[in-house]
């Protein structure tokens, strides 16, 4: 079976967390069981990759951590906020993405 | 769910015990946790659980960069540092203690030795035998137990002696071992304490007897002989006791050194206090051999005098001289 290609799906971990993080707060696990949902179960994105994306992130000011009581689970958890200059940030990896895809696109051989 | 905790504290335990790694890994195991937790829920068994967790981890070399680990990760490939598997812990700890013993026992029986010259000296002065006869059989008896105590020593030592190889190659121990090991080295502290209390104790009041002999009995050969053969009994049976409990204890603590300090594993150990840095080397050879020097003299001083009463003022001596050089010198 063929797998996703790592990497390039590397540089749209960060477009994927946060598109996930653009209406609401979230939290680690939260986070890779929705990209897991929404890739159809076809990515699974690891622990660490997960964790690098944010300290990253963080440092970049795209998002903010905070730490928060969960009330269903009823831990305390790091929840991650998005920042304007991380919207700012999704819109131009949006265009760039399409503008990827269109150039690749050109060259796909279609069954 | 023990399963990923030790898979996790292993990952972690040779990297350097810093703030960033603290939360790397604090925030690691809140996913894994969270993941875990949910493929219960969905009815999975144990074993896929954890099987699923630890393949969905993915790789620390891909935090290196965040966590300023970079060195660390690439610069000591794992094979470089062999495991040491818990069963050689253990065994290595059994025998140790063994050695302990071997050697506390060697210790006590030259300084036992010494009485049988006294007593056989007592014995033939009160009831009048061969004076000679019997200091001459004292004396043999004596350097048959100091030759019993070499015995001891040589084959402790050689029978300890494979071990040497831990010390040469770079041997690491993992997390459950560590975890193992410290619980030991926990739950033996309250004994060595003991051990230690009493071993020192016996030692200091060793004079008490001779003392209590000397006021409360009529002079007489016999029991003059018999306290002065007390007191060694006094101090054999004390330093057995401070000899066995700090051979277990720095076994423990040999193990746990063995991963490097600074790193999560490594944090357990109390070695920090016991590698002293003192600002010149040669410092720092003077006090290696301190306090074998110290006891040479109180002994040198000691026998040559038999002036017991007052000899024992080098100790408080030489404490104050040695915590001065600790507090003044080191760096």
């Amino acid at each position: 079976m063929i797998q996703i290609s790592s990497d390039i799906i590397r540089g749209y971990n960060d477009t994927m967390i946060l598109y996930l993080l653009l209406n609401k707060p979230s939290y680690g696990y939260e986070i890779s069981k929705q990209i897991k949902e929404l890739s159809g179960e076809k990515y699974v994105i690891k622990e660490t990759t997960l964790y690098s994306a944010f300290t990253r992130m963080e440092k970049n000011g795209y998002v903010e951590s905070f730490s928060d009581q969960d009330n269903t689970a009823g831990k305390r958890r790091t929840y991650y906020r998005i920042t304007e200059l991380g919207r700012q940030y999704y819109r131009e990896k949006c265009e760039e993405w399409m503008l990827t895809q269109e150039v690749v696109e050109k060259f796909i051989m279609k069954q | 769910m023990e399963a990923i905790r030790n898979y996790l504290e292993t990952m972690f335990l040779n990297l350097p015990n810093t703030p960033e790694v603290y939360k790397a890994k604090n925030e690691l195991w809140q996913m894994m946790e969270d993941k875990y937790t949910e493929l219960k829920a969905e009815g999975k068994s144990e074993n896929e659980a954890v099987g699923t967790v630890i393949s969905e981890f993915g790789n620390l070399d891909e935090l290196a960069k965040d966590l300023g680990i970079e060195q660390i990760v690439h610069s000591t490939p794992v094979s470089n540092a062999k495991t040491l598997p818990l069963e050689d812990v253990k065994r290595y700890i059994a025998e140790h203690s063994k050695h302990a013993f071997f050697t506390a026992l060697g210790v006590m029986l030259c300084i036992l030795s010494v009485c049988a010259p006294i007593l056989f000296d007592g014995i033939a002065g009160t009831w009048n035998m061969n004076e000679d006869a019997m200091s001459a059989l004292g004396v043999c008896l004596m350097f048959v137990l100091i030759a019993i105590a070499v015995g001891l020593f040589i084959y402790s030592g050689v029978m300890i002696g494979k071990w040497k190889y831990l010390q040469n190659e770079n041997y690491v121990t993992d997390f459950a071992t560590t975890e193992y090991l410290h619980q030991q080295a926990e739950s033996y502290k309250p004994t060595y304490a003991i051990l230690l209390t009493i071993g020192v104790i016996l030692c200091v009041l060793s004079v008490v007897p001779s003392i209590l002999i000397d006021s409360f009995t009529n002079y007489s050969y016999f029991w003059e002989n018999l306290s002065g053969a007390l007191l060694f009994v006094f101090a054999g049976i004390g330093v057995f006791m401070i000899v066995i409990g700090s051979m277990r204890i720095g076994s423990y603590n040999t193990l746990l050194k063995l991963n490097q300090q600074g790193t999560v594993g490594g944090s357990y150990t109390t070695s920090q206090q016991n590698n002293s840095q003192y600002i010149h080397p040669a410092v720092t050879g003077i006090m290696s051999v301190y306090w074998p020097t110290v006891t040479c003299l109180y002994l040198i001083w000691s026998f040559l005098t038999f002036d017991w009463w007052i000899t024992w003022i080098i100790w408080p001596i030489a404490g104050i001289i040695a915590s001065l050089i600790n507090n003044t010198l080191k760096k």
